[in-house]
């Protein structure tokens, strides 16, 4: 079967989106719109409509850098187009490659999640409440066994309070199948994407975060 | 022929005929292992580092020369010893009778060296003035046959940096025979191939090789009288590894006293000297950490070696370097890793003396090496950012496993084969030339065959074939003009020292080269994928380009547009063939282009990719900053396409990256960067510079250079100090790509 997917881009070495060097595929099309997110160009699904065949020859050709590492399926929401997804990872995987997948957890497909070798979750704590669906997302994880790196973007004054922390607190603590807890710092790089694509950046008015807030926050998620 | 002094080594042919190879592959001891054996400074090698710290301070202070012997002209004999501190030093040697104090050298052109003089406030001496009014220089030789086309071609900066008045360089002496063999029986096999030549037919050929035989002897002598002012006799073999060490830098020290080349490179002399301190550490003679204190005495001074040249050539080739190349590790041909403890010790000098530019210290990379030394020279350049790395599996089949890299890129032979430097051809403002019918874009002249001026919507093959013409004219005079070059170099600044450390069969390169690859790469490429018109100034010349629409840019893995940047360096390689080369050279190209391509880019008007008139290139093959979007990993494929075997005189790339895209701790970081460089050479890359830094520690460092005093970055194909580069390539370095996410 011969499947297509839209994508925004492909991005060939990361060393910061899980182990090794990576290449990122960012799939267009969200189902969230986060305050800081710094991809809204993949919010609608817009973008490029790809071959399945097409997109592994492109990553095969970095097969001799990311022995260590593989592919991250981005976005965007990668689950949204779980069929592709899937048919992917396993593309990858008869080369040999890994691949794991972002994702904000709405959308627990049985199926991806048992293919791919790792999912990292970033879990949305800014405004108190976690949406219910992620804990059934954790849940498939849990009973699959599937290795979970939990992610979450640190705001400084909105949800580096205990109160918001120990939602992360509590989430790592039930689940063995989450092996490490990530922070990444809020940062304003994405500023220019919004003014160029017209729409309001929401978390404008919210500062950076440094190393100083991560370290804190791992301090106070580490008692 | 046996001598005492080789007492412990294995027999073999080396002790029959000259053959250090021969002698390193029966005696070295590969090794696997991790750093954990090495040592630190000792006491001594600080309080020298103190001095040698304050002399630096002093020379930067002094606005970039300490001093200059102007009363003596630079040779083997001319000066007294010199030392840091004669209780201290154990490796001895300067090029002047005090460090950092630099000698002055006419036999380029005079012109030039009365300038490098007045330039930092000093005067030749009349005795030397007078003494050159009646001696013919290099330069005099080239210019009394330059025709006007070569001089129109060089004026207009298509050819560019010729060494038409400063030494040629790029040729490296096999200094390790001095310690191997001492100087007399180098003198002796002089001898007798000066008798053998003797026999043949007295052709112009055959004379130019006797006398050059009659010169190289003559410094072989003057080679053991400069060694006898420091109170050694280097006659016989070294006997220790102090002595090794001693006698190949004479060897060296000899010169760069004699030349002044672009680039003195040293060789590759690690794996060498280790097998005489391994030999001493066996004996119970010599401990790790005096190991390491001649390794480090003998790389201060190689980090103290000068050359007096103008401000206007540090504007070309930036941070007054002297590109003291020195190859580390590779694999021999029988399968055995030739990375030694020694390999360690070399790279060690920059955790010991801290880091610098010089040696520059370039790795020849293997899928082979031993992992601990891959992971080792990754954390070397994490830490340091001050070595480059040289495809190994891709020039062992051609060079075989004693071959060196002499300034960047340039492999060849140790002792067996030698370059004649050519500098570059700037491809982009050929094409200019090409689209104004032979004229110079900005003075207007004609300087190349009157051709059709081209106007309206630019058809891709029409173009193709006239740019293919105006390469063919300009490859043949571009040979030509090397020829003449060379030839006069040769007959008035032939480096005797040098080649009496060569075999007198050698086989010499021709090594041709371009500028401005990927601005004709995206050129080309706009013109055939999307709408390019020349727009005319009031001059009747072509002053910018309308581009509409988009087209594919060199740097993104992107066939379309790679393709045609290979098939640039493919034919104007087999082009350069097409006219013979003086002494039966054979012709090579390299895609290198060392600080010069902000130079090279000042003089070019406005290119069809959108560039605009006078702004600087990307450096060597490097895609043009700001236009590779698809990750690191893209733009190393996109040059890992160029083909080594139409680019034999090398492909440099230069990679700049922040620590933290590498990972976030430092383990994450060295094994990226290990995996970064073995898929790059994988994917047949031939070079790579690698910058691991932090860009606000680099804007920090030029508002206050006092606070990062010794910041070594990697810029195409050498390292250099970023406070010796001027504000112009500061903010070059600064704008260049940094691969954000990686």
């Amino acid at each position: 079967m011969n499947y297509k997917a839209r994508i925004d881009s492909v991005y060939n070495g990361s060393a910061v989106d899980g182990k090794g060097l990576r290449c990122v595929v960012f799939f267009t099309g969200c189902n969230m719109r986060c305050g800081f997110c710094h991809n809204p160009e993949t919010w609608t699904e817009m973008g490029n409509e790809t071959d399945l065949s097409d997109l592994v020859r492109k990553i095969k050709r970095y097969k001799n850098y990311i022995k260590n590492g593989g592919v991250t399926l981005s976005g965007g929401e990668p689950f949204l187009q779980a069929e592709f997804c899937a048919a992917l990872v396993n593309a990858l995987h008869v080369e040999g490659i890994n691949s794991i997948i972002e994702t904000n957890g709405l959308i627990a497909d049985e199926a991806l999640i048992e293919a791919c070798d790792g999912i990292r979750l970033d879990v949305k704590n800014q405004d108190g409440r976690v949406d219910k669906r992620v804990y059934d997302f954790l849940d498939k994880c849990e009973e699959l066994g599937k290795e979970v790196t939990l992610t979450n973007v640190l705001v400084p004054a909105l949800n580096d309070t205990p109160l918001k922390l120990n939602i992360i607190k509590d989430i790592k603590n039930r689940y063995s199948c989450i092996k490490e807890l990530k922070l990444l710092a809020f940062r304003k790089l994405c500023t220019s994407k919004y003014e160029r694509l017209g729409i309001p950046f929401p978390y404008e008015k919210y500062e950076e975060g440094g190393k100083k807030d991560l370290d804190k926050a791992y301090a106070f998620l580490q008692e | 022929m046996k001598y005492e002094q080789w007492k412990g080594f294995k027999e073999g042919d080396y002790q029959n005929k000259i053959d250090v190879r021969d002698f390193i592959n029966l005696n070295y001891t590969p090794y696997e292992g991790d750093k954990s054996f090495l040592a630190g400074p000792t006491e001594r090698t600080k309080k020298v580092m103190e001095k040698v710290n304050d002399l630096l301070k002093k020379e930067l202070d002094k606005g970039g020369v300490l001093d200059v012997d102007t009363e003596h002209v630079s040779g083997l004999l001319a000066y007294e010893a010199g030392y840091i501190d004669k209780d201290l030093d154990i490796i001895v040697g300067f090029q002047t009778d005090e460090p950092l104090k630099r000698g002055v050298n006419p036999f380029g052109g005079m012109r030039m060296a009365r300038q490098s003089c007045e330039a930092y406030g000093y005067k030749l001496s009349d005795k030397i003035e007078e003494n050159f009014k009646y001696s013919t220089t290099h330069n005099d030789g080239v210019y009394s046959v330059y025709t006007d086309e070569m001089r129109a071609a060089r004026k207009a900066a298509i050819l560019t940096g010729l060494p038409d008045a400063y030494g040629r360089g790029r040729i490296i002496g096999d200094y390790r025979r001095v310690a191997l063999y001492g100087v007399d029986y180098l003198i002796e096999q002089k001898l007798a191939d000066k008798k053998r030549y003797g026999q043949n037919d007295m052709s112009e050929d055959n004379i130019r090789t006797l006398e050059e035989l009659h010169q190289q002897i003559q410094a072989l002598k003057d080679l053991k009288g400069m060694a006898l002012k420091y109170g050694y006799d280097i006659s016989q073999p070294a006997a220790n590894a102090k002595e090794a060490i001693q006698w190949l830098y004479f060897g060296y020290l000899a010169a760069i006293k004699e030349q002044n080349g672009a680039a003195m490179s040293l060789g590759r002399t690690s794996t060498f000297l280790d097998i005489y301190i391994q030999r001493d550490l066996d004996r119970g003679t010599l401990t790790e950490e005096q190991a390491q204190e001649l390794m480090d005495d003998f790389v201060i001074k190689l980090r103290l070696s000068r050359q007096l040249r103008t401000p206007e050539y540090n504007e070309l080739f930036g941070g007054d370097p002297t590109w003291t190349t020195e190859s580390v590790g590779g694999m021999g041909l029988d399968g055995r890793t030739l990375v030694t403890k020694n390999s360690y010790r070399m790279l060690n000098t920059l955790y010991t003396l801290g880091c610098a530019p010089e040696p520059n210290l370039t790795i020849l990379w293997s899928d082979k090496l031993p992992e601990n030394f891959k992971k080792f020279c990754a954390q070397v350049s994490i830490d340091t950012d001050s070595i480059q790395y040289e495809n190994d599996d891709l020039m062992r089949p051609i060079y075989g496993d004693d071959y060196a890299i002499a300034c960047c890129v340039s492999a060849m032979k140790v002792g067996k084969q030698m370059q004649f430097f050519g500098a570059r051809c700037n491809l982009a403002k050929l094409l200019l030339v090409t689209l104004n019918g032979g004229m110079d874009e900005y003075s207007g002249l004609q300087v190349a065959p009157k051709g059709k001026k081209f106007e309206g919507k630019l058809d891709y093959d029409e173009v193709m074939a006239a740019f293919n013409e105006y390469s063919k004219w300009m490859c043949r005079l571009y040979i030509n003009t090397l020829n003449v070059i060379h030839r006069m170099h040769d007959k008035y600044a032939y480096e005797k020292i040098q080649m009496a450390l060569h075999d007198t069969e050698v086989h010499r390169f021709m090594a041709c080269g371009v500028a401005g690859l990927s601005v004709i790469a995206d050129s080309l490429s706009a013109i055939k994928y999307a709408e390019v018109t020349p727009v005319y100034g009031d001059n009747g010349l072509i002053c910018d380009f309308d581009i509409k629409g988009d087209f594919p840019k060199y740097g993104n893995d992107d066939d379309r547009v790679d393709s045609i940047a290979v098939s640039v360096l493919e034919n104007f390689n087999k082009e350069l063939k097409n006219t013979p080369a003086y002494r039966g050279a054979e012709q090579t190209l390299s895609a290198l282009t060392i600080t010069s391509n902000v130079v090279y880019g000042k003089k070019t008007g406005s290119t069809p990719d959108g560039r605009k008139k006078g702004e600087p290139f990307a450096p060597g093959a490097n895609p043009l900053h700001g236009r590779e979007t698809s990750g690191a990993l893209a733009s190393l494929n996109s040059v890992a396409k160029l083909q080594y075997n139409c680019c034999r005189d090398g492909i440099s790339n230069t990679f700049s990256i922040l620590p933290n895209a590498l990972g976030d701790t430092k383990d994450k970081r060295i094994s990226n960067l290990a995996d970064m460089l073995g898929g790059y050479f994988k994917e047949g890359g031939h070079h790579l510079n690698v910058n691991v830094l932090d860009r606000a520690k680099l804007v920090e460092a030029m508002e206050n250079p006092a606070k990062y005093p010794n910041i070594t970055i990697r810029v195409s194909g050498y390292a250099v100090n970023f406070h010796k580069l001027s504000k112009d390539q500061q903010l070059e370095v600064l704008k260049r790509t940094y691969h954000g996410e990686l």
